[in-house]
């Protein structure tokens, strides 16, 4: 590839004197990065700057096609001008980030969201001579650059979308794009709670129930406003399942079948406090900034007041309102203004709030239960199948489980809780155990499937038992011989007085009984004394400050069970088994 | 080792820094894949080199090295990959206040990267900024890791902090560890609900190691090097001066009762500390006295000490509030204690140990700022000493010892006692 340069157009437009302009963002080729061509860059590969230029239409010489690294696997047709591009490229930093769009195919930042992009190439066998000009131009036209002059605090609002240029790397590390990924690797990358699934299996009917929801009230010409209660424990697909359906949606508004609307996604714990939802809806839908009164000020007037003949104009308003229990406050203003508004006429608002507890409503000021309490829909914990059926369809195309360990790890979490994501990280733990055996221990889990590293029962056990067991078992049994006696002295005063309460200087009694009984040495009640608020520490036990001395409280927190369980088959003190 | 005027000093200074320092400590530990320092430097690596979000909670007793060895993961993991990880600190007890605590990360975040911070950001502008680094990093292929200390204390109040983290982390395409580290077993109990689903339940368990973990321990930081280029005869025969010690019936006997009271390594350390600070600098070698004195040092009880310590006056009082004790009297004060038994006492046995009044009252002050004795009640600042409610923070075994011990302790009062 010789010298030529390449543009994606942004915006064309016509000069007073009748010829067309055009404002470009400029592409380069790895040469031209302060970090060279690296081994891993691809002949075809090109780098996404910021780097802007106004250029007359007539310096175009052709088309090509820039595609993400998925399409350019897949493209065979399109001619000789077809080119990669995975990341953009700061030309004031010199660094690298990975471009946003590939991840989230349907997120589009503020340039033309077609994958086809125009661009514009030119050859060095054309006038060098226009190159020049055009390289002038471009000096003179160029742009101040998204960074601009005056220092803007990077976490504040302004500095946010300009501050955050910087960050990228110098390098792009050769391990992400080399690194070839075994099957369990990508068994954990799928398993990701962040990763998104293709397709969302198990909540079809809630989905479409959704769905119809909402485009019963947003496709009337009169666009009544709505309410929809949605609640479930947590882990059940709520919120993910809202999301899908207005993904699917907003696909069919840019087909053109619906018309466009707003969506304002407000999270009750993310925000500082209750009052604050005002502002971030007003922000959302107007992008001004303001504060909390005159934003319920303005948002009153937009939904609820009837004078305002553009109405029409205004697109219906679809807020989703996660942990709609927080939002609750003394006298549930917040909650009633924002049920309030759908109900008013051409107010175009709907609303949709998702929380845990099916009774919330009720637990409500009438007037506002009365508006929320419509209608609601019930996601309910998954049954073993549905988990299983989510896991596996995770991991389609990729050979790392056992069928038998994905059931196990799906009875086990729908027998609990049911909470999709718990089994998703009980598989991707079992996963990284297999991976971690290999890697580390240089030694396949399962011996009988020799080479293929399956992740079976056995690590998906070991991940439960990681994961979800309380380690105060194991930390009694390796705790120090003076804790053991004390926790036996504890249980012991329990079965003796029947009563769990009991006093340092009652149990110091008991401890310099059971010392003297069997042999072992009184430790001194200072020592003893830091050996309970040592395990008040770590909650084995529950006990008061230890500046109390002799009339410091103390009580088990867990069972005498647990105690005798752990310490009963000591080997360091076998008499211990004869008091528990 | 410079300084052949004197060796002993600077193998002095070398075992003291050696033992202050506790990412030398840990290094023994690192190597074998069983060890919590692998498990947990493999679970972080993954999120750099896979591009995961982990939670981990490194639980375990106060001094079981939990904070060291996550030091030496992070610092070879940043040796590793340099430019590739930032790491953020916050601790619970500082940072327990969400808003302060997004303040913080912000304020990390922008040091970490070169970006201006401001002061006057709001929380909303902070955690959307926290939400948006953690973006960008993840596009750009950097790793934040989060290192919540006193992980318990940032589950008070709404657990805004968690949720917003945690949530980020499950919902954009980040690569973020949080590890959170805390001596309460039951750290993830207190998460609340929501905040548990979206937590990834890695964790660690720090117990206190193994007999040969410990034997191992001990010849790691006690052995001074040998292997400097003109051979140390000095070194070689502390060494083996130091072996015969490790190996004696006696000292295995001193770990043993050391261990018996406290087994984190922490406790092990001071211990070590005390010892080698004893060393007889005139002969340049440690010896078993040196360990005897350590664990004397640590086996002592400030309480028995205070008592001998204490006056005979003191003592009075002390075994006066014993009797009103005995008597089920539970609430008593100065002016009951003067009354009904000091003056009994001395109109029954005529000693010479009548003090006045104010003299008293004195002792009994000095008797209450030793914690010997304490008041009842907390919101008696207005009433005057005489008439506040006491109690002793002494057993009556302790008493009884105390006075045994006692120098010159008068016989009446061990006759009373044993009453």
């Amino acid at each position: 590839m010789d010298h030529f340069f390449m543009l994606e157009m942004c915006s064309i437009w016509k000069e007073v004197d009748g010829t067309y302009w055009f404002r470009g963002r400029w592409y380069i080729i790895p040469e031209e990065t302060a970090a060279g061509r690296q081994s891993h860059n691809l002949r075809r590969e090109l780098y996404r700057t910021n780097d802007f230029a106004d250029i007359e239409m007539e310096s175009v010489i052709r088309l090509c096609y820039v595609m993400s690294p998925k399409e350019f696997t897949k493209a065979n047709n399109e001619g000789d001008d077809i080119f990669l591009c995975e990341y953009e490229y700061d030309i004031h930093w010199h660094s690298f980030k990975r471009l946003a769009e590939i991840d989230n195919g349907e997120e589009g930042n503020e340039e033309a969201d077609n994958d086809v992009d125009w661009d514009y190439g030119k050859d060095s066998g054309s006038d060098t001579e226009e190159d020049m000009e055009y390289e002038e131009e471009n000096v003179n036209n160029l742009p101040s650059g998204p960074s601009p002059a005056h220092a803007v605090a990077a976490n504040s609002w302004k500095g946010r979308i300009f501050g955050l240029n910087k960050i990228g790397t110098k390098k792009i590390p050769g391990h992400v794009r080399c690194h070839k990924q075994t099957e369990l690797e990508r068994a954990k990358a799928t398993l990701l709670l962040a990763t998104l699934p293709k397709s969302l299996p198990c909540r079809t009917k809630e989905m479409e129930e959704i769905t119809a929801f909402i485009k019963g009230a947003i496709c009337n010409d009169q666009c009544l406003g709505r309410c929809l209660y949605i609640h479930g424990v947590p882990g059940t697909g709520k919120t993910m399942s809202v999301l899908s359906v207005m993904r699917n949606l907003r696909s069919e508004v840019d087909a053109g079948s619906i018309k466009p609307y707003c969506f304002v996604d407000i999270n009750g714990l993310k925000l500082a406090s209750p009052e604050n939802i005002y502002r971030v809806i007003y922000e959302a839908l107007s992008g001004h900034r303001v504060g909390w009164k005159k934003a319920l000020h303005l948002l009153n007037e937009r939904f609820a007041d009837e004078s305002k003949i553009a109405k029409e104009e205004i697109r219906p308003c679809i807020l989703l309102i996660d942990e709609l229990d927080l939002l609750v406050t003394r006298n549930q203003s917040v909650l009633y203004n924002i049920l309030d508004w759908p109900t008013k006429p051409h107010s175009k608002l709907i609303v949709i709030g998702i929380a845990n507890t099916m009774d919330l409503p009720e637990k409500l000021l009438p007037r506002i239960s009365s508006r929320m309490g419509i209608q609601r829909l019930c996601f309910g914990p998954y049954n073993y199948q549905q988990l299983q059926e989510i896991i596996s369809s995770r991991l389609k195309g990729i050979d790392a489980f056992e069928r038998q360990a994905i059931e196990f790890a799906s009875r086990k979490v729908a027998a609990i809780s049911g909470d999709a994501r718990r089994a998703l990280e009980i598989c991707r733990r079992a996963a990284e155990l297999a991976d971690y055996h290999i890697k580390k221990l240089a030694s396949p889990p399962d011996s009988s499937s020799e080479g293929k590293a399956l992740v079976g029962m056995a690590e998906v056990e070991a991940a439960i038992q990681e994961m979800f067991q309380a380690p105060q078992i194991q930390v009694m049994k390796s705790s120090s011989k003076l804790s053991k006696i004390f926790l036996v002295a504890m249980v012991h005063e329990l079965y003796q007085t029947g009563m769990a309460e009991t006093t340092f200087e009652k149990l110091s009694v008991t401890v310099s009984c059971l010392c003297t009984s069997n042999g072992e040495k009184f430790p001194g009640w200072d020592t003893l004394l830091r050996v309970g608020c040592k395990l008040g520490e770590c909650r084995i036990i529950l006990c008061e400050a230890g500046a109390k001395h002799r009339l410091q409280k103390l009580q088990l927190n867990f069972p005498s069970d647990d105690v005798a369980f752990a310490l009963k088959d000591d080997k360091e003190l076998p008499w211990l088994a004869k008091y528990l | 080792m410079k300084g052949r005027e004197n060796p002993a000093e600077d193998a002095l200074i070398l075992l003291r820094s050696r033992i202050c320092n506790p990412n030398f400590v840990f290094t023994p530990f690192s190597d074998s894949p069983d060890s919590n320092y692998s498990k947990l430097k493999f679970i972080i690596s993954s999120s750099v080199t896979e591009a995961c979000n982990n939670s981990i909670l490194l639980l375990g007793p106060r001094g079981s090295g939990k904070t060291a060895v996550l030091e030496l993961v992070i610092r070879d993991l940043l040796a590793e990959h340099a430019d590739m990880i930032s790491v953020i600190r916050l601790n619970g007890i500082l940072h327990s206040d969400d808003n302060c605590a997004v303040k913080e990360i912000a304020r990390q975040l922008c040091v970490e990267h070169q970006l201006l911070f401001s002061k006057m950001a709001s929380f909303d502008d902070n955690s959307q900024f926290m939400i948006a680094m953690l973006r960008e990093c993840g596009l750009a292929h950097k790793t934040i890791i989060f290192v919540l200390d006193e992980f318990d204390f940032f589950t008070q109040g709404k657990q805004r902090l968690l949720y917003s983290l945690l949530d980020a982390m499950q919902s954009v395409m980040s690569q973020a560890v949080v590890i959170g580290v805390s001596c309460r077993l039951d750290a993830d109990q207190l998460l609340e609900k929501r905040v548990r689903s979206r937590f990834s339940h890695r964790k660690v368990l720090f117990l206190p190691p193994s007999k040969e973990d410990l034997q191992r321990l001990l010849e790691h930081i006690l052995s001074l090097p040998v292997d400097t280029s003109p051979p140390n005869d000095y070194a070689v025969e502390f060494n083996m001066k130091l072996h015969q010690i490790l190996a004696d019936e006696r000292f295995k006997e001193i770990i043993n009762t050391l261990l018996n009271s406290d087994s984190t390594v922490k406790h092990l350390l001071r211990f070590l500390f005390y010892a080698v600070c004893h060393m007889d600098l005139e002969s340049g070698f440690l010896s078993l006295d040196n360990f005897r004195t350590a664990m004397s040092s640590i086996q002592r009880q400030p309480k028995m000490e205070y008592l001998q310590d204490c006056s005979i006056l003191e003592l009075y009082i002390l075994v006066c509030m014993k009797r009103l004790e005995v008597k089920e009297q539970n609430s008593y004060n100065f002016n009951s204690v003067m009354k009904a038994e000091y003056k009994g006492i001395h109109d029954a046995y005529q000693t010479s140990d009548y003090y006045a009044r104010n003299v008293c009252l004195r002792a009994f002050e000095h008797l209450v700022q030793r914690e010997l004795i304490c008041f009842m009640d907390n919101r008696g600042n207005n009433q005057s000493i005489e008439f506040r409610a006491v109690k002793l923070l002494i057993s009556s075994h302790e008493l009884y010892q105390g006075l045994k011990s006692y120098r010159s302790c008068p016989a009446i009062l061990r006759k009373l006692v044993d009453q």
